[in-house]
This record gives C-alpha cells, sequence and structure tokens, in this order.
C-alpha cells in the first residue's frame, strides 16, 4: 500500500513537473512581441471622380473623405461637381486608402477593382435630368437604364471605372450617386443595384451651368 | 457496474433480531444495482449489488415504511411489515423525465455546493442526441439559447450569456472566445454523461464569471475493473440532411485493478438547413470531435489524464452578408434571402473554422487532514472567421484568433466531522490571445495576455433537515494589451482587477417529500478585452462595434483610468421548491438577479463611411435586473401515461435608462404528453411522445426604428434617433409561434447489446416563424421540419 502510494505521487509529480515545463515555454515563447501591422487593402478612404471634358479644357473633380476608416468621424463630401453646360465628359473613379502609405501595395484600391471586374458594378443615379446623354436619371433604381459604360469584365458586363456623360444645353442642378457594388456570382446583365454588398455609396451635389 | 453491498449507520440492535431482504427491479427481468432502499424511521439504507439486492439485519418485529429511489425512476413508498425473515420485491417504474435531482447524496460532479441546478440524465441526453450543446440545454427550464442561424446556439441562463455563463468542462473552465454572440461552446455533448445547469451564481470553486450560472459538462467515471464495453450512436435527420456518428470504447487494464480507459469519438456534417419555404443557402456543419482518458482509482487516491479535440466547421447563411444599411434594409425586405439556391453540402464564405484543444491532469489523495486534489488544465483555443470580400481575400480569414489557457487549482477538503465539510483552494490562470498575422484588416479585438489568481474557501454545514453552504472567494486578474487603432497604430497598455464573490445557501428537507432551496450570491467577472476594445464591423452584423475605450468623438483609445469604468458584479437570488405527490412532482424556481454595471451593445448612432451609413453600437454600462421563475412538473396519471409541463418566464430591464434589454428570450411553455410502457411486443423502453411548445412575443423589445425610418430621417435631415438615446432594434420582435414535435423510441435487449432506436419529427406541422433571440431573423425563418432517426448501441 505505502509503496503503491508512493509510485502514484511519482508519477503526478513527474506528470505535473513536465506540463509546467511546456507551459512555461509555450508562455515565454510568444510572449511581449508587438503584435504585426496588418495591410488593410479592403480600407477605402477617399474615393475621387475626375470628369475629363472631351476635346481639351480642364478637369472637375470631386472627393468624398473618410477621416478615420470604421471610425465613428462622419465622410466629408466636397463639390459641388461644377460641370458646363452642352459638354461630353469622361469620368474616371479612383479609389484610395489614405491611412495606408502611398508606397504600399494597398494605397490603391482602384486596381483591386479592375483585377475583379467580374465581381465589380458601378451604378449611376442622379436627378433633374442633368445630362442628355445617358438620357433619364440613372440605373440605381432601374438596372436597365441607360449608362456609358467604356469599360468592361471578362464576360463582357460593363464596369464603370470609366464612363461618358454629356450636359445639358441649359442650366440644371441636382444630386449624383455613385455606388460600387460587390456581387460575387451574382453580377449578371440584369443585376441590380441592391445585389451584392456595397463598397461604396455616395451622393454629391451637381450643377450644370 | 458497481454494485457492492453496502450500510449507513448499521448500528446493530441486539435485542431484534428479524431481517427484511429483497431485490429492486425495473421489470420483473432487470434488476436495478446502486438503487438505495432507506428506513427514515430508523435511520438505515442499503444501496442494492449487482442483482439488485439489499438486506437489512438486525431490526425489531413491526411496521417499516421503506423509501426506495433510483436516478432515472420514480421514487416509491414502501410499508412492509417485518417479522423474522421477511423478503419483498419492489418494481420501479422510469422516470426517463425526472429532473431536479434533490437528494444530496445523488449530487452529480462539481455541484456539491450548489442548491439550485438541473440535471440532464444520459436518458434526456440520448433523447436529444445529434444536437449541438447549446441546443440541447434548451430542454432545460429557464435556458435558452442566443442563435445564429441553424448551426450555432449559445446557452442563455435566466436571460445572460456569454462572458456571464461558465462552463466547466470535465471539470475545467472552457476558455474560448466566449465574447461573440455567434461564438458557440466548442464541446462535443457525447462525451457528456450528465449535464448539470446551476442556477445559482456560486461557482465559487471555479472563479469569476458565473453571474448567471454555470453549465457543468460530467464524463461517466472511468472503468476501475477489467472489461470492455462502448456505444455507438448514429442520427440521421432529414432537415440539412444531415449525419452524426459517435462512438466510445473503455474499458479496465487486465490484472491492473483500478485502471481504466476510454476513447470517444464523433463525426458530423450537415448540408444545407431549410426554412418552410426555401432552402437556407450556406448552414452547412462539419465537425470532428475524438476524446481520450486514462486513469487510476483506488478507494484513498486516483490519477486522471484526459485529451480531447473538437474542430467544426459552420456556414453562415449567404444571405446576412451585406455591408450597409441600404443592403440591410434590402436584406429584410427579400423573400428568399439574396444567394439562396438549392441543397449543397457545400460551406462556402462566410463561414468559421474553430478547433479547441484540451489536455487535462487531475490528481486526489486521501490522508488524515482531507482529501486534496490537485488539477492542471492547458487549452488551446483557435477560430478563423471568413468573409466574403474582395478578390482573392476571401481566401483568408478576416478574424484569425489563437488563445492559449493554463489553469492550475489546487484544494483540500477536509471532513472534520459528520456535520460539517470544509473546502480550501486556490486557482490560477494564464492566458495569451493572439491575433494570427495575415488577415490583411486591423484586428477586431487586441492581443491581450491576462494572469488570474484567486483563492476561496467553502463550507458545508449539515444539521437534521438542513443542509448550509457558505463560502467566499477573491480574484486577481491582471492584462496586457496589443493592439491596433482605426489607423492601424500600436497602442499597448497594462490594467488589473480584483475582486471578492461570496455566496450562502441552504437546502431544507421537510415532511411529504418537500425541499425549499436558497441561495444568495454576488459575482463579478473582470470586462473582457472585447467589450473594451472592440473595432470594426462583424459576420452578418450591419454594425460596426466600438469597445468601452474607444473615444466618443476621436475613436482614439483612452486609458482605462480616464474613462468612468466600474466592474460589472451581480447579485443573485435563487429560491426553489420541489414536492413529490403520489402522482404529481413539482418544481417551481423564482430568482431576481441584480447587475451592476452590466456592460452591453447599445444602438448609438449612425456613421457615414465611403460604403454607405452604418448604425453603430457602442459598449455601455448600466444597472440591469433581471426577474424571473422556471417552473417544471410530471403528473402521472395512470401506469403508462404522464404529462409533463414546463415553463419559463423571464422580465429583464435596464434600471439605469427605465428601458428594455436586448435578445431577452420571450416568454415560453411546453406540455408534453407521454406514454411509456417498460414491455411492448418483444421490445423493452417502449415510449411515445407528443410535445407542444408556445413561444410567447417578446413584448418587453426595445423600440423599433426600422432602416426605411432611419433613411428618411437622415434625407429629410432629422434626427433618425427622435432624440431619444433609447435602445432600439430595427425590427419588430418576431410573433408569437407554436412547435409541435414528436417522438417514439424502443429498446431490443440483445445477448451482448442493448440497442435504442428512436423517430422523432420536429416542427411537425412545418409552421413558418422566427425566433427573437436568433440573430438571423431578420434575413430568414427558422427552421422547417426535421425528422430524426437514432439509433444507439450499448454494449
Amino acid at each position: 500500500m505505502k509503496h503503491a502510494q508512493f509510485r502514484i505521487n511519482n508519477k503526478v509529480r513527474v506528470l505535473f513537473s513536465s506540463l509546467a515545463l511546456v507551459s512555461m515555454s509555450f508562455l515565454t515563447s510568444c510572449d511581449d512581441d508587438d503584435p504585426k501591422k496588418e495591410d488593410t487593402p479592403e480600407l477605402i478612404t477617399e474615393v475621387t471622380l475626375t470628369f475629363t471634358p472631351t476635346g481639351g479644357g480642364s478637369t472637375v473633380t470631386a472627393t468624398a473623405t473618410d477621416p478615420d476608416g470604421e471610425g465613428v468621424q462622419n465622410l466629408t463630401v466636397d463639390g459641388p461637381i461644377n460641370l458646363a453646360v452642352n459638354k461630353t465628359y469622361t469620368l474616371s473613379v479612383e479609389l484610395i486608402n489614405g491611412l495606408a502609405d502611398p508606397s504600399e501595395p494597398e494605397y490603391d484600391i482602384t486596381a483591386e477593382v479592375e483585377e475583379e471586374s467580374d465581381e465589380h458594378m458601378f451604378f449611376f443615379g442622379w436627378t433633374s435630368n442633368v445630362f442628355s446623354d445617358p438620357a433619364g436619371n440613372g440605373n440605381v433604381d432601374n438596372r436597365a437604364d441607360d449608362v456609358n459604360y467604356n469599360d468592361e469584365d471578362d464576360n463582357g458586363l460593363p464596369l464603370g471605372l470609366n464612363t461618358s456623360w454629356t450636359t445639358v444645353a441649359a442650366s440644371a442642378s441636382g444630386t449624383f450617386t455613385i455606388m460600387l457594388k460587390h456581387q460575387p456570382d451574382l453580377k449578371s446583365a440584369t443585376s441590380t443595384s441592391t445585389d451584392g454588398d456595397s463598397d461604396i455609396d455616395l451622393d454629391f451635389i451637381i450643377n450644370v451651368n | 457496474m458497481c454494485g457492492c453491498l453496502m450500510y449507513f449507520s448499521a448500528t446493530a440492535q441486539e435485542t431484534c433480531t428479524a431481517s427484511l431482504s429483497g431485490s429492486v427491479q425495473s421489470n420483473p427481468w432487470e434488476a436495478l444495482p446502486g438503487a438505495t432502499v432507506s428506513i427514515d424511521s430508523i435511520g438505515r439504507a442499503a444501496a442494492c449489488d449487482e442483482q439488485g439486492r439489499f438486506l437489512f439485519e438486525n431490526l425489531c418485529s413491526g411496521h417499516y415504511t421503506l423509501f426506495v429511489h433510483f436516478i432515472g425512476y420514480k421514487r416509491q413508498l414502501v410499508k412492509v411489515d417485518v417479522t423474522g425473515k421477511t423478503q419483498i420485491t419492489i418494481i420501479l417504474q422510469p422516470d426517463v423525465t425526472e429532473l431536479a435531482e434533490v437528494l444530496v447524496q445523488d449530487k452529480p460532479l462539481h455541484t456539491e455546493h450548489a442548491q439550485n441546478f438541473t440535471t440532464l440524465n444520459q436518458k434526456q441526453l440520448d433523447e436529444s442526441s445529434g444536437k449541438s450543446l447549446g441546443e440541447m440545454l434548451k430542454e432545460v427550464p429557464g435556458v435558452n439559447s442566443i442563435q445564429a442561424g441553424p448551426g450555432i446556439f449559445k446557452p442563455v441562463i435566466h436571460g445572460v450569456h456569454s462572458n456571464r455563463i461558465l462552463i466547466l468542462n470535465y471539470g475545467i473552465r472552457q476558455e474560448g472566445q466566449q465574447w461573440g454572440a455567434e461564438h458557440a461552446p466548442e464541446i462535443d455533448p457525447f462525451v457528456a454523461s450528465n449535464i448539470v445547469v446551476i442556477k445559482d451564481a456560486s461557482a465559487i470553486k471555479y472563479g469569476t464569471d458565473a453571474l448567471g450560472g454555470v453549465i457543468v459538462v460530467n464524463p461517466p467515471p472511468l472503468p476501475e475493473t477489467a472489461g470492455l464495453g462502448g456505444s455507438f450512436n448514429s442520427v440521421v435527420q432529414s432537415n440539412g440532411r444531415s449525419g452524426t456518428f459517435s462512438g466510445m470504447l473503455q474499458g479496465g487494464i487486465k490484472g491492473h485493478e483500478g485502471w481504466g480507459w476510454r476513447m470517444q469519438g464523433t463525426a458530423r456534417r450537415a448540408g444545407d438547413f431549410h426554412a418552410p419555404d426555401y432552402s437556407l443557402t450556406n448552414t452547412g456543419v462539419k465537425e470532428l470531435n475524438f476524446s481520450a482518458s486514462t486513469g487510476y482509482h483506488s478507494e484513498h487516491k486516483g490519477i486522471e489524464v484526459y485529451f480531447s479535440h473538437f474542430k467544426t466547421e459552420l456556414g453562415i447563411l449567404k444571405g446576412t452578408s451585406i455591408s450597409n444599411m441600404d443592403d440591410l434594409l434590402a436584406a429584410m425586405e427579400r423573400t428568399p434571402p439574396q444567394y439562396t439556391t438549392d441543397f449543397s453540402y457545400n460551406i462556402s464564405e462566410p463561414r468559421q473554422e474553430v478547433s479547441h484543444n484540451l489536455i487535462k491532469i487531475n490528481g486526489h489523495i486521501h490522508s488524515n487532514f482531507g482529501e486534496w486534489r490537485l488539477q492542471y488544465g492547458f487549452q488551446n483555443n483557435n477560430r478563423q472567421e471568413y468573409d466574403m470580400r474582395i478578390g482573392s481575400l476571401s481566401t483568408i480569414p478576416s478574424i484569425d484568433l489563437q488563445l492559449n489557457t493554463h489553469t492550475i487549482e489546487a484544494e483540500v477538503e477536509r471532513n472534520k466531522s459528520e456535520k460539517i465539510t470544509t473546502c480550501f483552494g486556490v486557482t490560477g490562470m494564464l492566458q495569451e490571445n493572439n491575433n494570427i498575422p495575415g488577415t490583411q484588416r486591423i484586428p477586431f479585438i487586441p492581443d491581450f495576455n491576462n494572469i488570474s489568481a484567486g483563492v476561496f474557501g467553502i463550507s458545508k454545514f449539515f444539521f437534521k433537515n438542513l443542509t448550509v453552504d457558505a463560502g467566499a472567494r477573491y480574484d486577481y486578474r491582471s492584462y496586457a494589451v496589443a493592439g491596433y487603432d482605426f489607423k492601424n497604430t500600436l497602442y499597448k497598455t497594462n490594467f488589473r482587477f480584483h475582486n471578492a464573490s461570496a455566496t450562502i445557501g441552504a437546502t431544507l428537507a421537510f415532511k411529504k417529500r418537500q425541499t425549499l432551496n436558497m441561495s444568495i450570491s454576488s459575482a463579478w467577472r473582470p470586462p473582457h478585452v472585447a467589450e473594451l476594445y472592440s473595432l470594426g464591423t462583424h459576420q452578418s452584423a450591419a454594425a460596426i462595434e466600438y469597445g468601452l475605450l474607444l473615444n466618443d468623438s476621436t475613436n482614439e483609445v483612452m486609458d482605462i483610468d480616464d474613462v468612468s469604468f466600474n466592474i460589472e458584479q451581480a447579485l443573485k437570488w435563487v429560491g426553489s421548491y420541489q414536492r413529490e405527490w403520489n402522482k404529481v412532482t413539482l418544481d417551481v424556481t423564482v430568482y431576481a438577479n441584480y447587475i451592476f454595471n452590466y456592460i452591453y451593445l447599445k444602438p448609438t448612432g449612425i456613421t457615414q463611411n465611403v460604403r454607405g451609413l452604418y448604425p453603430y453600437f457602442r459598449y455601455t454600462q448600466t444597472d440591469a435586473v433581471f426577474l424571473g421563475a422556471d417552473f417544471s412538473a410530471t403528473w402521472q396519471v395512470n401506469d403508462h401515461l404522464k404529462v409533463i409541463p414546463k415553463a419559463t418566464v423571464l422580465r429583464a430591464s435596464d434600471q439605469t435608462n427605465n428601458d428594455y434589454l436586448v435578445f431577452i428570450p420571450a416568454n415560453r411553455l411546453e406540455v408534453a404528453l407521454r406514454y411509456e410502457s417498460p414491455k411492448f411486443f418483444t421490445f423493452k423502453n417502449f415510449y411515445a411522445e407528443s410535445k407542444v411548445k408556445f413561444i410567447a412575443k417578446q413584448h418587453r423589445a426595445p423600440r423599433t426604428i426600422t432602416v426605411r425610418e432611419f433613411n428618411n430621417a437622415i434625407e429629410n435631415d432629422t434626427d433618425p434617433l427622435q432624440g431619444s438615446s433609447s435602445n432600439f432594434d430595427f425590427m419588430d420582435a418576431p410573433d408569437a409561434y407554436w412547435l409541435w414535435n414528436m417522438a417514439v423510441g424502443l429498446s431490443v435487449q440483445g445477448t451482448k447489446a442493448r440497442y435504442d432506436f428512436r423517430l422523432a419529427s420536429e416542427n411537425t406541422l412545418n409552421t413558418t416563424y422566427r425566433e427573437y433571440t436568433n440573430r438571423f431573423r431578420y434575413y430568414a425563418d427558422d427552421l422547417g421540419t426535421n425528422f430524426i432517426f437514432s439509433i444507439k448501441c450499448t454494449f
């Protein structure tokens, strides 16, 4: 009986001391190292719309800037977008992560969207018929409505990083909405602005003079 | 299995020579080894041997009342006249739904000092096999769940959950990422032979956090004698087209009395579940668990080693993958959910991969001073959450956490006399949480180390009909935190908490088989790092969450000393009353839980980024009150038929703001009608059950501000919160609903094995409903009809 008890105690001791060793090595191995900084390729803090008049002239830009990403501070949208009457513009969209350093690859999100063009699509909406071409109020509310896309994905579906716009002949003003939807396996010739999830959803004031 | 003949207080009375012997059986051909027979009038009791036999010698001739009792069977009173050598046979009726087990000597493991608890025994666990732990526990009155779709169930005891309840898995505090509402406990319920829900806040021996209660998962004791036994379970279910297979083998070692071993494993695979009208795309489950243990036990000492591995992959309903408030509006108004396709076993993003490993060693040894116990546990928890992200980012997790926890506990229990036992102990915990680099996202919670230590003492006093438990505990916890803020710049900080908890409780047994239990406990918990530092959007939440220490306007991480933070503390009173009549048993529990500085996620406002508008939630503190009652009863109508009603009511409120709290389970009532017959043609243990469940509408829910109202208010430049800071929800609480479940079961006794068959249906009428505490109720209906067929073979 005494012998058996000693045997068990010994076993307990060996087991516990070896476990203590294992645990010590676990704790010392990764202690006190600073966590590694992550790249943040999905974060978009700056969206710039650049309207370039065809046939020359000065460009018009409008920017939406988010100072803190997922932070509580609100977005600031500059503008208004002041366009000339009866003029044709190409609109290019640039997406930037301003919290990253410009030298870092995640700074430019535009390239990311271009690469995944078959899963992304821009939708546009506007009020007060500020454009003569495309006519109407855009494809946010109705996918079939006209928008002049200048680019497309591998499946021949529109993307929208580059689009064309012709303003009306008389002065007008209203809002201009731009949405970027992420539609993995959903993007089709009929997918709408409510399909998928939103990467961008912005409203600008637009004036045509 | 264990059936040695035992006598308690067998004081021989020399003048009397009569004896009473007999056997206790469940039916004429099956003995009940271990059943207890007591004669209260002379204070004697006996346990039945392997043939179910008992013997009382040296009795005086006369009239006696025997009290016959065995877990899982109805208690019976037998009146007998003893003269000379009297023999008697007692047949007990099975009572598979017997809940609150009130006899002190029959208490399951780890409930020694609890007054108010409910046990799910092996039979009850068998009847819900194939379900996850959280779903199984809904059988217990007072327990609900917070759900994230069909596969993720988090237990809720008396209205509180997550970091406020403690799960004791084989005696070890379960340490996972409990903070998330869609993080289910990482435990395979097939390891358990009983699961106990302690409703007191009295986990004095197990540390902080048990503000609402404790869930105890107890595996069966290891075999101690040679021989091989085991069981195999297979469960197939129509909804989700799932299969669950579980096997267990155990035995002793020949020539090494006292040594035993057990191996156990479970595999589970489910595809997309379905609501009455559509498939719930991407809700499949893949699970693989195994465990092994070995140990030695003798009368005065024992040692055990246990290892378990749990691994699951869970699909999250694809239609919940949304971004801003417009997406949420579209998702709420869309039927069926976006991305709905035909049935598939595929699991794609969004999904979770979770694994949990546990190694445990514990030993105990008896000395003259008392019994010494020592236990060490190491837990390794890994959680990866994958979301639908831009391009190739979908293949890397957006949350990737590893949590390693060492726990050590030492205690000594001293039985000074038959009147008092006292237990003292110390506990320690070292924990390390790391974000595994490579998520390409600012981590949702920071890295942290925590060191915790505690000392406790608890005594149990035995009086004539009364037992009293009183205990106290002191805990210390320090945190070292390192994370990245919204600008992706590093912050590092240290802080500590310490506080006391105490409990006092009493159980009074009095005549007419009545018991009254009462306890008052105070408990506290240190805040979880997630509550202090959370930053970002969460899987399927369509909201941004901010921790308590993030500044309201600048978002900068603040020092804990610069904010008005107070430790969360609970004061919980629980009273319960049990009574048995000849045909009726009754169990009523009433409680009041006052939680000071209750931390919760409060909907606070709207913020805008380039993705659009987002509501944001901020961790906030308030004082909360939970008042409620649990009720269960059994009415044995005749030899075969019984009626089992159960009810749970709860009123929770935010005292400080005179408001309702979110996610409080609605009141519910169920009534089961059960027919049982020990013999049914050539089969045994036949039963047929029909159960109706009624879940009321949660009328005590925060106000509703629909997404449409939000959008209109923002468009019209008015305040969407209508100038009030009270809580809100985007959708009204769903309507009340009824569900009808049915089950039949029977057993076949072979020469070497027993087979239990069960066929059941849930939501038999294919009712369309939504459950208030299911986080996916914004997006989809709950489950349609499910047929279950299970076979269990025990040998």
